[in-house]
């Protein structure tokens, strides 16, 4: 057989594997011990297991228990709700404005913690029944909640971005800079499309009423905005000392894994059954996140071990006489195809082995393609028929958000994701701008 | 149903309530590394920016304490269904399809763990044997948190175990509690 059938066999074995609803890590472990020994006999028996000592020796990847934990410890802490309150007040008389100071929450939330998860919470739990209950359209507040939830793996700490380094082995810290930009650039696209949306049509999210900001004195106005300082404070402890070379990206983490319990325990959210959930939670999901990540390796290990990279290169290149950045757009399209019906997890075993080196063999630079991946994980989190937070939502929202709103909720928001993917294919330098300036090209 | 389900064997529920004791057990007391791992990493941009003492074996140490958290971890995540499928028709099955078909693919995720624990055991007993160090300026033995690790994944595979039998009565509609 050769390379590239068996390459083949290995995908379509790992897709059949995933529908039968089998444990991620437990199929594609699969499929890479399966094929290790069957390609290479019991020399490669141990294989597997040597993905254990990659990640071992992996430095930026103890950043992920540390963001899971203070994610957990974030939601906990009452910042968030001091937050939209605050946004609630300066932004809400304005039309969409409640809209407006969710995506901001938003942008905060994402720069104090590396996954979507913690957005989605606050977001369906915290702004929305706020924004419904202001006769907010819930189709907009729908979506407006998914797309802002999404900014939480593109502005940094990223997660999905430390996973993609470890993968794709590249520096984490260039990587999380790269998603600066991209990120606040969706960002100030989603708020341009709420208010000039809701400057037409006014009764999708109306200003707060007159009676309800007089309520609101100028002293509260003042004493909301000290609720914005927290989490400056937070971001500072982690991305500030970071970026001024005073701590190392993994010991950020720590230090922003304090910095949220600290905060938690002032705010007296701090009992022992919490501190007891929170360390559960963490570690359910660390071992989650750490399990597919090692098969993964082990996956991406025997593909290597195939060469099956060169031939597909050769493939587009010689026989089909493709340009590269041809080949790119249909890499990405093909990738936002299987986005709909594929978690970003498993998109990252795909992506590692086969795109990766493609993408430096054609030229690319590896860290702006991190930050195409990023986007194109956000699209497949939100896009139907499966998604993360698809699914979140439905969990969270309140009963009239039926799952049809939470579809149709999602249309504008996509399109204004892939505008945004375009605009980073188009200029590369609005993701590598960041880091070029602070580690020089 | 009329008739009157079979309990599962004794010595099925022992194996299935020690496993789940066992791995419970472990992941209580692992759960508490991350805090550990807080401490240590601050430790260690303390002495190192402050006292401007660096300590090699900081970071190691950590990474170390890493694999043992999510490793150690492992089994206690499964038993509490924390590892994420593709539930696109998953989800649609009815609880007795879903345990009929999980207790068939149990067995590819008992195959990959299987591997797992004996590419650990071989390379742990290289480590051992040739007292095989890590390659950096600490140079700690590998052997201890390679058996750590080994462990951990032999946990894992007793959970997966277990519950490839709580699937089996689950659509047998056996009691096994």
């Amino acid at each position: 057989m050769s390379y590239e059938a068996i390459a083949v066999l290995m995908f379509s074995t790992f897709m059949l594997l995933l529908l039968t609803g089998q444990r991620v890590f437990g199929a594609i472990g699969f499929v890479a011990a399966a094929f290790a020994l069957a390609l290479w006999g019991e020399g490669a028996i141990e294989m597997p297991f040597a993905s254990t000592i990659t990640l071992l020796n992996w430095y930026p990847m103890l950043t992920l228990p540390m963001f899971i934990y203070m994610g957990y410890m974030l939601s906990e802490s009452g910042i968030a709700s001091d937050l939209y309150r605050m946004f609630h007040v300066w932004t809400g008389p304005m039309r969409g404005g409640l809209a407006v100071g969710t995506i901001l929450l938003m942008v905060a939330i994402s720069a104090m913690n590396g996954l979507s998860v913690a957005g989605m919470a606050i977001g369906a739990t915290i702004a929305m029944p706020e924004l419904l209950k202001r006769g907010y359209d819930k189709i907009m507040v729908t979506g407006v909640i998914q797309a802002g939830s999404t900014l939480g793996i593109m502005i940094p700490p990223s997660v999905v971005l430390v996973l993609y380094g470890m993968i794709a082995r590249q520096p984490v810290g260039q990587l999380w800079l790269a998603g600066v930009v991209p990120g606040l650039l969706l960002a100030t696209l989603f708020i341009l499309y709420i208010v000039i949306r809701c400057h037409f049509q006014p009764h999708l999210g109306p200003p707060l009423p007159l009676e309800e900001r007089q309520q609101i004195t100028w002293s509260e106005k003042l004493r909301l905005l000290r609720a914005g300082i927290l989490p400056l404070l937070i971001i500072f402890s982690m991305t500030g000392l970071f970026v001024m070379g005073v701590t190392s990206m993994v010991e950020s983490s720590a230090v922003g894994a304090l910095a949220a319990t600290l905060v938690a325990f002032f705010n007296g959210r701090i009992t022992a059954q919490v501190m007891k959930d929170t360390l559960r939670k963490s570690l359910a999901v660390s071992a989650m996140f750490m399990w597919i990540i090692l098969a993964a390796l082990a996956f991406g290990a025997v593909f290597d071990g195939l060469g099956a990279v060169n031939a597909i290169e050769v493939l587009f290149l010689e026989k089909w006489g493709l340009e590269p950045w041809q080949v790119l757009v249909l890499m990405q399209l093909s990738y936002i195809v299987m986005g709909t019906f594929l978690d970003d997890t498993a998109m990252l075993i795909i992506v590692a082995p086969l795109y990766v080196p493609l993408v430096i063999a054609l030229g690319f630079n590896p860290i702006w393609y991190g930050i195409l991946y990023t986007i194109t994980c956000q699209i497949a989190y939100v896009t139907p028929p499966f998604g993360y937070n698809l699914f979140l939502m439905r969990a969270m929202a309140p009963k009239e958000v039926t799952l049809i709103d939470i579809y149709k909720s999602i249309i504008p928001f996509v399109l204004i994701m892939l505008v945004g993917l375009a605009l980073v294919i188009i200029f590369p330098q609005i993701a590598l701008w960041l880091p070029n300036q602070v580690y020089g090209s | 149903m009329t008739s009157i389900a079979r309990p599962m064997p004794r010595s099925i529920k022992a194996y299935v309530r020690t496993v789940d004791a066992v791995n419970h057990a472990v992941g209580s007391v692992v759960m508490y590394l991350a805090l550990v791992m807080m401490a240590l990493l601050l430790f260690g941009s303390l002495t190192r920016y402050v006292f401007n003492v660096p300590f090699v074996w900081i970071i190691e140490m950590a990474q170390f304490m890493m694999a043992a958290y999510y490793i150690l971890g492992g089994g206690y995540s499964m038993q509490i269904d924390a590892h994420v499928r593709m539930d696109v028709l998953y989800e649609r099955w009815r609880p007795k399809t879903r345990a009929f078909m999980d207790s068939i693919t149990a067995f590819f995720m008992v195959f990959y763990l299987s591997v797992m624990v004996y590419g650990g055991w071989s390379s742990s007993a290289y480590s051992l044997k040739y007292n095989q160090t890590n390659y950096s300026a600490w140079a700690p033995p590998m052997a201890p948190i390679k058996i750590i690790m080994t462990v951990g994944i032999a946990l894992m595979l007793l959970q997966a175990i277990s519950i490839f039998f709580k699937d089996i009565a689950k659509f047998t509609g056996r009691e096994i509690a």
